[in-house]
């Protein structure tokens, strides 16, 4: 029971912050209609300019956050006018080999720049631990990451539902051409859904750098998490996504306590299939697009 | 008719090439991964390129083929040949499983799945104790029929076979019924089904066929290599490699895998000898021994791949089509 319960919370926990990377993803596939295969590759840089601010600026991972997420915006708008927007017309292959390839770009110029060798966040908090009544522990980075998480996702929430970018946004991801009928932007909605889903993405792997090992090719086996997180919840739900991250954390704990950690990815994946196989449209998504 | 003449004499042509280079290892080498990437690239361009069903998981086809057939050498020392036809067993189970899934699925989905197949297998693969692990598998000897299969020759000609017969299928699939339901289902899912095409049959079809080849090219790829690991042979590396040699040449055109391998290969062999680094300290234009000059020869072996990217980058910008699509559209 204590076992089941640790793997319980600690497994929310990780899936706070899996929901995030999701979440942008499935804003970006919601508005543009688009898989972005470099989505892992944008959180592995998230996790490097975390690494960097810590150890030559000195600023702690979770108050770097503040500079990462409008430089990672910006470099997400500035991806969607220079690559992506040329492609949004396109058959959906060439879109997906288009951000396969820019993925490809950012991994490798990492390998060359940053070198192999795993990085390693140390924090002073790094391996503390808040020790709950009943022997269960909880990682102090793990908390505050999943605190930030939702943080974030509250404001997301408040400017998707409630400021007129917000509402456009939403009603690009509806229908596209309707919204733009109404006089909505659409190029200009595609650019800040791609920055947020982007400065999601940074963000998410900032948050986890403290707990993982930091390497060029790290962002591979988060895209195919976030994948899974967006699919369960619903290709474009938002809300969908945030479930779906808590979904995947849980799954992958429960795996590593009761299998063991070799398998846990197997699991998600094998989870990935049996959702695509008894409800494509996902936990929350509509029928019909499938 | 044409394009199977065509075939037959470039192959003859091809099949020719030993005897002129002779003793040379390290060019027949190439050569071999030249034909086994066209051939890898031709077979995944009959689902992606005519069915328009883009697999990102097709290492997992190679690396059944390759697995299989080092695992059954190494226990049981069975005929090689044997192996290979149980590769394509193991290969045809799991497309069916794939396909089963996914197939019912349009668009993004079967990117994504096919992708989730392929890790699943890779995973399974490492995890497990009778593939060796991360260790992979070591074969120390094999034999078949009083070949010398120490020399590259026997490979040369195997790898080109699987080609030649790839090339064939495609070029009379284009003419076959198959082939026209295929590419109807590429151009408009909908009205092919309007019509009373069988969606997921047909699909089912191009992959089965598209997977067993694949699995034919793993085998003889572990038998020639005599090791294979996990990240050689089901890395989603070798997934993305295979799509780009079609992309670079031209996805749906009968050569234009052919013509993808026949850059793409000699390019990643020139980085990875770093001939290129070679080139820039030969050309005066980098000193050997300055900070940056040490930095390519250290680093430059590593860049194919960031090389890929920015070609496939460039590609879909501006050659959407491939190489061969350029052609065309001149005409």
């Amino acid at each position: 029971m204590l076992l089941f319960l640790q793997a319980l919370l600690s497994g929310t926990l990780t899936g706070g912050v899996y929901a995030l990377a999701g979440i942008g993803m499935s804003l970006v596939f919601g508005v543009m209609n688009i898989s972005n295969f470099a989505h892992g590759d944008l959180m592995m840089l998230g996790m490097y300019f975390a690494y960097f601010a810590f150890t030559l600026l000195h600023i702690d991972p979770y108050v770097s956050l503040v500079l990462i997420m409008p430089t990672a915006f910006l470099f997400g708008f500035l991806m969607e006018k220079v690559f992506i927007s040329r492609v949004i017309h396109h058959p959906h292959q060439n879109q997906i080999l288009l951000t396969v390839g820019l993925g490809l770009i950012m991994s490798n110029t990492a390998l060359l720049v940053f070198t192999s060798d795993p990085k390693i966040l140390t924090t002073t908090y790094s391996s503390s631990a808040f020790n709950l009544p009943g022997g269960i522990y909880l990682s102090v980075p793990l908390v505050i990451s999943f605190l930030i998480t939702c943080g974030i996702t509250a404001i997301l929430s408040l400017f998707l539902l409630k400021t007129r970018t917000g509402m456009a946004l939403r009603a690009t991801s509806q229908n596209r051409e309707a919204a733009q009928l109404m006089g909505i932007n659409v190029a200009k909605m595609s650019g800040i859904a791609f920055g947020i889903g982007t400065a999601l993405a940074a963000t998410a792997g900032a948050l986890i750098a403290p707990t993982y090992y930091i390497h060029p090719l790290a962002g591979h086996s988060f895209l195919l998490k976030a994948f899974t997180i967006c699919v369960l919840g619903g290709l474009g739900s938002v809300a969908g996504a945030g479930v779906g991250g808590l979904i995947i954390g849980v799954v992958e704990a429960m795996s590593s306590t009761y299998i063991s950690s070799d398998w846990k990815d197997v699991v998600v994946f094998v989870l990935f299939l049996a959702v695509l196989l008894l409800r494509p449209q996902g936990l929350f998504g509509k029928k019909g697009e499938q | 008719m044409k394009q199977i003449v065509l075939i037959v004499i470039l192959a003859a042509v091809a099949a020719a090439v030993p005897l002129f280079v002779g003793e040379s290892p390290y060019f027949m080498g190439i050569m071999i991964s030249v034909l086994m990437m066209a051939a890898l690239s031709s077979a995944w361009n009959l689902l992606g390129g005519y069915a328009g069903q883009y697999s990102f998981g097709h290492a997992a086809y190679f690396g059944a083929g390759a697995y299989t057939t080092m695992i059954l050498i190494s226990l049981f020392n069975l005929n090689p040949i044997l192996c290979i036809v149980a590769g394509m067993v193991v290969a045809c189970i799991i497309a069916l499983i794939t396909g089963s899934i996914v197939f019912r699925l349009r668009g993004h989905y079967f990117a994504l799945a096919s992708i989730a197949v392929a890790e699943i297998v890779r995973l399974s693969v490492l995890n497990f104790e009778f593939t060796g692990g991360a260790q992979g598998i070591l074969l120390s000897d094999v034999s078949l029929w009083g070949l010398d299969l120490n020399s590259k020759n026997p490979f040369y000609y195997g790898m080109l076979l699987v080609l030649v017969i790839t090339l064939a299928i495609t070029a009379q699939l284009r003419k076959s019924k198959t082939g026209f339901y295929l590419q109807a289902i590429r151009e408009d899912q909908d009205a092919a089904a309007s019509l009373g095409i069988n969606l997921a049959f047909y699909k089912n079809k191009a992959l089965l066929i598209s997977a067993v080849l694949t699995s034919v090219l793993g085998s003889l790829y572990g038998v020639y290599i005599r090791f294979i690991d996990t990240s050689a042979v089901l890395d989603l590396k070798l997934s993305i490699e295979i799509i780009l040699t079609a992309i670079i040449g031209g996805v749906g055109t009968l050569w234009g895998p052919v013509v993808g391998a026949l850059l793409l290969v000699p390019l990643a062999e020139m980085l990875r000898s770093n001939y290129l680094g070679d080139v820039l300290v030969n050309a005066g234009l980098v000193s050997e021994t300055s900070a940056f000059g040490l930095f390519l020869k250290e680093n430059l072996a590593h860049a194919h791949v960031l090389v890929y990217g920015i070609i496939t980058v460039l590609c879909i910008l501006y050659l959407p089509k491939g190489i061969l699509g350029l052609f065309r559209r001149v005409k």
